[in-house]
């Protein structure tokens, strides 16, 4: 009762918001461009009049609260955000010994991205980080695939696009990647330590005497590379989902203003790559990370360093004879 | 002039490059992972998963010289 109320008013909210933009939009075409009415009429391409080829780089800001200036694409991904809690709230709302409907939904989603992830990390790591891959694989898909609905982009707002992919910001994967950094931190203290990190990263196995010693200098020189591949694990993922992201959406922009006449037809068939790329980007991401975790977390239990090779492979088996 | 410039490359041919690269290495990948799949179609999740996973990483040098190689110009 108090949820269908609460999807209601979010129904006539956006539908407000969209109805608003719609109306405001011609009159601040009509302000901005005097000159540029054959430019109106040539369609989205046309949009932006003298400069516009593309997407800018960065999401552009449409209101403040206070201090906090919100641009496009927060906006996107608080709409992503709102509506998987009520989805997440309708579904779980009376749970069925045999589900149907969104719960049953939500349960094969959740169910075998468990299994999926159980096999990356093993069944002990799985429990204590599934909630923090799940969620990310959920609202990344959702928000990439949210970006590709029409009028995300073509909507305009006091001359901005009100709406624009939430990945295709770099704050936002920069933010996510930063976060499972963070995550990845405590969850390697908690399972080796951070002597045993240091083991980990810097030791490895040598023997007694002369050669012992060169061979774990070695190995220190193989942890500093190790090392500064661990911190740039987080600025290649987070240039990695946002140059698909914003790449994908850059795509689908230029297609449209090839041949201004077949701009509705041109576009369709990267359409249909992008709904791939939004999927596949959010597995990569995730599957990524649980890598991540998994090669340093995943670990306390083997026996001996030639099973590295396997976990980054397909720790599935390996780590299947935890406990 | 000692010095004749016969023809001058400008742009961004480092991300011309770099996706040339790139592209060559996620075409290995996938020819290799639909050949272990064909071997051995049993293990074709983990073949997809490892396939995806370096499919990333070879992927992610376009995007390195995208965004970082324009800091050094």
């Amino acid at each position: 009762m108090r949820l269908t109320k609460l999807i209601w008013a979010l129904i006539l909210l956006v539908g407000a918001a969209s109805f608003a933009t719609a109306a405001v939009d011609p009159a601040a075409a009509g302000h901005e461009a005097v000159a540029a009415h054959a430019a109106a009429a040539a369609g989205e391409a046309a949009h932006e009049g003298g400069h516009g080829h593309g997407l800018p780089p960065a999401a552009s800001p449409i209101f403040n609260i206070g201090p906090l200036v919100v641009t496009n694409s927060m906006l996107v991904v608080w709409i992503v955000a709102i509506a998987l809690v009520i989805f997440a709230q309708a579904a779980t709302r009376n749970m069925k010994e045999v589900p149907e409907g969104l719960q049953n939904f939500w349960e094969w989603l959740v169910e075998s991205l468990y299994d999926f992830l159980g096999g990356v990390l093993g069944p002990d790591l799985v429990k204590r980080s599934f909630w923090f891959f799940g969620t990310l694989f959920i609202l990344i898909l959702t928000t990439n695939w949210m970006g590709l609905i029409p009028g995300v982009g073509t909507l305009y707002y006091k001359g901005q696009p009100l709406l624009r992919g939430g990945n295709a910001d770099l704050n936002m994967t920069a933010a996510m990647s930063l976060l499972f950094f963070f995550f990845w931190i405590i969850w390697s203290v908690q399972a080796l330590g951070v002597v045993g990190i240091i083991k980990h990263i810097f030791g490895g196995q040598s023997g007694g005497g002369l050669m012992g010693v060169f061979i774990s200098l070695i190995f220190i020189v193989v942890g500093l590379i190790e090392v500064v591949s661990i911190l740039f694990r987080p600025v290649s993922l987070s240039f990695r989902l946002y140059g698909n992201v914003f790449a994908g959406e850059n795509i689908l922009e230029a297609m449209m203003g090839i041949v201004p006449w077949l701009a509705p037809v041109i576009p369709i068939p990267f359409y249909f790559l992008e709904l791939l790329v939004g999927l596949v980007q959010a597995l990569v991401f995730t599957l990524l990370t649980a890598v991540f975790t998994a090669l340093m977390c995943a670990h306390h239990d083997d026996h001996g360093h030639g099973a590295d090779k396997a976990h980054a492979a397909g720790p599935d088996g390996h780590a299947g004879h935890a406990h | 002039m000692l010095t004749t410039m016969l023809a001058e490359l400008t742009g961004s041919l480092h991300i011309g490059l770099a996706a040339i690269g790139s592209a060559i290495g996620v075409g290995i990948i996938g020819m290799k992972a639909a050949e272990a799949t064909g071997r051995n179609p049993g293990a074709a999740g983990e073949i997809r998963n490892m396939a995806i996973i370096f499919a990333a990483l070879a992927e992610g040098v376009v995007f390195f010289a995208i965004f970082l190689g324009r800091l050094g110009m």
